[in-house]
């Protein structure tokens, strides 16, 4: 495991399921492109590379915070976690994951019901 | 030197003799063999045993309402898929207000802490998760009433996922 984070690290998505019913429970995928180094592993020089990983991650729906994660370097690389949701409202959710440099990457979806 | 290679070599075949002797063996097989080599067995290792008391006192976690699916041989300990569910409730004055994991042989044994509300609906956590090598791994249900529910799996890994 000699990568190093590239470009890509911050980009975050949500997914959410096609059709949603009001008050429904749906199932938010959501992902962000993050290196998750735990401190152990080395580069190609045979350096250890440094501790860096997403610590936190807030979760608000319509302006609410509805959930918080605290995590470790023990979460995989590129980070993907599923939750439910019940979705009482139309609005947006919001994610926002923050690493170990205080960097914070962010990504908003609207919930929307029909279609 | 020649002696530290042929050793080297001797080590790695005998690992390797090893490792498919493990893979020929059930899950329950394995459970038995690990006992009896002092591998990562039911026994929590009083690091582990810390960590809980840390986080949780002297309270009690009892068996039962958390499911908790995770392959029993993880093929790639860096990407372990673990799907934590709990029947519990998720009204505004009974719910389910965080979902903890624990793995007993993780350099970080504490791995992650998901803290939920009602407006979920329900309580689940879909991720995946690093393994340093085969352990417990322990997923604890933390109601709003302050209850502990657990349930644990013995997980097969092949090579360290520590990266």
């Amino acid at each position: 495991m000699t990568s190093v984070a590239g470009p890509l690290t911050g980009d975050a998505r949500i997914l959410l399921p096609p059709g949603i019913q009001k008050d429904s429970v749906i199932y938010v995928r959501a992902l962000v492109a993050h290196p998750m180094y735990t401190g152990f592993s080395r580069d190609e020089k045979g350096a250890l590379i440094p501790e860096y990983y997403i610590k936190t991650v807030e979760i608000t729906y319509g302006g609410r915070r509805v959930a918080r994660f605290a995590w470790t370097s023990g979460i995989s690389r590129d980070p993907y976690v599923a939750f439910p949701l019940r979705a009482t409202h139309e609005g947006p959710l919001h994610i926002a994951w923050t690493d170990t440099k205080g960097r914070v990457y962010t990504q908003t979806a609207a919930i929307a019901f029909g279609g | 030197m020649e002696n530290h290679e042929s050793t080297g070599r001797r080590s790695f075949l005998r690992a390797a003799l090893l490792g498919a002797a493990a893979l020929a063996l059930s899950g329950r097989d394995l459970l038995a063999a690990q006992g009896a080599h002092g591998g990562p067995g039911d026994d929590m290792p009083d690091a582990a045993k810390k960590v809980l008391r840390e986080h949780f006192g002297a309270r009690p976690i009892k068996d039962g309402h958390v499911s908790l699916d995770l392959p029993e041989v993880a093929p790639d300990s860096r990407e372990v898929p673990i799907f934590i569910e709990t029947d519990l409730p998720m009204d505004p004055d009974h719910y389910v207000k965080a979902i903890h994991l624990v793995v007993d042989h993780n350099p970080d044994i504490y791995v992650a802490g998901f803290e939920l509300t009602p407006a979920l609906g329900k309580a689940s956590i879909d991720t995946r998760i690093k393994m340093r090598r085969s352990s417990q791994v322990r997923a604890i249900v933390e109601t709003s009433r302050g209850e502990l529910w657990w349930a644990h799996k013995l997980v097969y890994t092949t090579l360290n996922g520590c990266v």
